[in-house]
């Protein structure tokens, strides 16, 4: 299976759902918390061109928001 | 079209959609919840404090737990969005993004609202990028940066005591008029050393390729215009229901779908509950027990149609 990374806030409460939903379907994933690392949030912007959460990526695609619908087909 | 025809059809997953199937399940309705998101607004929601049952629950949580409570015989539950709805021949006929044409007798519309929109230039282009309309989500991305909010209500003071908390370094507030929000709220930003206010203005443009670089503030009471260098602007301007596809239902100046105190709109056969009614006071418990209402007149409504039938066809 691709790797999963979510990059969260932990205020977040599309964030929250996200993780939600993956652990639901036993998808497993790499959270990285960009609001505790400013360093990790400027990775984030770099690889995904986004300045909001959540954001995944599966392998080297990129999902903005919360997107079951998405996420399903990048693992597929 | 999907081969069903069900009894009662709700559209829209929050807590007045998903009160409402739990409703017509227990009724033993061949009913069908049909939304793109489980959970509506609630799932903005960091904390909730005031549903009763939970000392502190976040939203999400809530509503993971609202969706846990709902499958059973009967209930049809689907991820999509709805795209179309029209009456045809005495049944409705509610049309899946995904999913096609779903048929039944009777409606419950709940589809809640969503966060208006400036309309402005650059606003969709930069949509998450540098523009976002969460800020308990994405003020955390915005330390040490030049910020701005637009709106003077609960929610545009709220994002600014966000933006705040997370050592934003200036937060300029954008609002059409003065501050309307809560006195305890505005008290805390009103002389804040990092915060401008800008009442009687307008942001007319958002700046950026990649990222959001600045803003065009149009200041109306001298008739001028300014331009800001900030990172991020948080729109929070309030809320518009999503009720464009149900344009036969009596709706208010606001586009809410006015109902009466049984949940009925202005359709026999549709029946409505939630944040995308007329019903003042937008809460959950409340969208919760509006469902539930609606659940049970739909009930009747099939009931009394069936027996309708039934008796013509003797």
């Amino acid at each position: 299976m691709p790797e999963v990374t979510v990059y969260t806030t932990s205020t977040c409460p599309w964030c929250t759902k996200l993780k939600n939903y993956l652990n639901e379907e036993g998808i497993s994933f790499i959270e990285v918390n960009v609001g505790a690392d400013p360093e990790a949030a400027r990775r984030m912007m770099k690889l995904t061109g986004q300045r909001s959460v959540p954001v995944t990526t599966v392998a080297d695609q990129v999902i903005i928001g919360y997107d079951p619908e998405r996420i399903r087909a990048a693992l597929e | 079209m999907s081969g069903a025809e069900y009894e009662v059809m709700i559209i829209g997953a929050g807590p007045a959609g998903m009160t409402a199937a739990l409703y017509c399940r227990r009724k033993g309705l061949h009913t069908l919840i049909l939304s793109k998101d489980f959970g509506g607004q609630a799932n903005w929601t960091t904390v909730v404090e005031n549903y009763m049952g939970f000392m502190e629950i976040d939203g999400p949580e809530l509503m993971r737990r609202f969706k846990e409570q709902l499958p059973g015989e009967n209930l049809t539950m689907l991820e999509d969005e709805a795209i179309a709805f029209r009456a045809e021949d005495g049944h409705f006929l509610v049309e899946g993004k995904e999913s096609g044409a779903h048929r039944g007798k009777a409606v419950i519309v709940a589809t809640g609202k969503r966060p208006k929109k400036l309309n402005v230039p650059g606003e969709d282009s930069l949509r998450g990028k540098g523009v976002s309309y969460c800020s308990t989500c994405d003020a955390p991305l915005f330390r040490a940066a030049e910020v701005a909010v637009v709106g003077g209500g609960n929610s545009g003071v709220q994002a600014v005591l966000d933006l705040l908390a997370v050592g934003a370094r200036t937060v300029y507030l954008v609002t059409d008029m003065e501050i309307t929000a809560d006195p305890v709220l505005a008290e805390q930003i009103q002389n804040h050393p990092q915060v401008r206010i800008y009442p009687y203005s307008r942001v007319v443009a958002v700046h950026g390729e990649k990222l959001v670089t600045g803003i065009t503030v149009r200041l109306e009471q001298n008739e001028t215009e300014e331009e800001l260098a900030v990172e991020g602007l948080f729109i929070e301007i309030g809320l518009e229901p999503n009720s464009e596809i149900f344009p036969e239902l009596w709706k208010n100046q606001r586009g809410e779908i006015v109902v009466d105190c049984h949940c009925r709109t202005s359709s026999s056969g549709v029946f409505a509950a939630g944040d995308v009614t007329n019903l003042p006071e937008k809460q959950i418990i409340i969208a919760a027990g509006e469902g539930a209402k609606a659940a049970i007149t739909a009930w009747e409504y099939v009931t009394k149609v069936g027996a309708l039938q039934a008796s013509a066809a003797i």
